[in-house]
């Protein structure tokens, strides 16, 4: 059984958790150029390495952020978003 | 009236009129045939209850000034003064069960900025005996045992495949002490849920408690829940 640590919940099994992409930061539509724009609309980075990603965690509905190695599939730390160490990203 | 998600259930064990009572002004059977032994294992369903939730960021210091022992930390309860329970479900959301005075007073209260309430129509289920655990073992992934060691916890995980709220607490049975779960879930899942959970409940030898049985295990809110320890 694969699992996730959830920042509030602790240690659980992966089946709990949904997956909602990589943390993608927004560039401000009214100041980029359109290809720009359209890079951040319809490009998806898909190279493996380590990602930031947002995770949810159903039961309790707790969005958090995974810092997750898709080469070996490995999360190395999760954090909430509104957290301290959100400020440190 | 209100009536429970599983009332439909129980009306295909319990004939309609055949020993069914009003409790808190929910129809529900007092007993059911072939009862199971709550010492060893038992399933009821406990919707009566009333319930009221509450979320957002001014949530804690609103439920503070009600008057009511607010946990500190998310994932953590504690028992009312006048009976029931109040849950910390996260950061800023919080579940409430007692006889329906603090419903009534959320609803009651003035619109607070930050504050909302949530009506809350869950399925709340009492499973109990020495062998509840391992009906959770069948149908979850987290190790009860483990949080049963910690005053106060409580869990949000996924109970064969539907999101709940567990509650480890403890009842008396005569002289002993016997482990006591209280859950709860969406209505729209409770039927299955329900159904799941009895089926490997009979599986192991035990069965549905109706309200009789309940009383003497969980006593309703207007009367001192009894909590796994000092959270």
């Amino acid at each position: 059984m694969k699992l996730m640590p959830c920042p509030v919940n602790g240690l659980r099994p992966v089946s709990e958790f949904f997956y909602w992409g990589e943390v993608r930061p927004m560039p401000d539509p009214d100041r980029c150029d359109d290809a720009a724009w359209a890079d951040y609309v319809f490009n998806r980075n898909g190279a493996p390495g380590i990602k930031k990603e947002w995770w949810y965690h159903t039961p309790s509905g707790t969005w958090f952020i995974a810092e997750r190695d898709t080469i070996r599939d490995e999360v190395l730390r999760t954090w909430l978003h509104a957290s301290p160490e959100a400020e440190q990203q | 009236m209100r009536a429970s998600a599983l009332h439909d259930l129980h009306l295909a064990r319990v004939p309609d009129g055949a020993g069914w009572i009003a409790a808190a002004g929910m129809p529900m059977p007092a007993a059911f045939p072939n009862e199971g032994d709550p010492a060893t294992l038992a399933l009821a369903d406990a919707s009566h209850w009333q319930r009221a939730g509450v979320k957002g960021p001014g949530a804690a210091a609103f439920l503070e000034a009600l008057g009511l022992p607010v946990p500190a930390q998310p994932n953590r309860w504690t028992p009312l003064p006048r009976g029931g329970l109040i849950a910390r479900l996260g950061l800023t959301e919080f579940f409430i069960e007692d006889a329906g005075a603090i419903a009534r007073l959320i609803a009651n209260a003035p619109a607070t900025i930050g504050v909302y309430p949530v009506p809350r129509a869950d399925t709340a289920l009492v499973l109990t005996g020495r062998d509840a655990n391992e009906v959770l073992l069948q149908t979850c992934n987290i190790n009860f045992k483990a949080l049963e060691r910690m005053a106060g916890q409580l869990a949000l995980t996924s109970m064969a495949g539907v999101g709940v709220l567990i509650i480890p607490q403890h009842a008396k049975s005569g002289a002993d002490d016997i482990p006591l779960y209280r859950i709860w879930c969406d209505p729209s899942y409770g039927p299955y849920l329900y159904r799941t959970l009895l089926g490997i409940v009979e599986e192991l030898g035990g069965g549905p408690v109706g309200m009789t049985g309940l009383d003497h295990l969980a006593p309703s809110p207007s009367d001192n829940i009894q909590p796994t320890g000092n959270p």
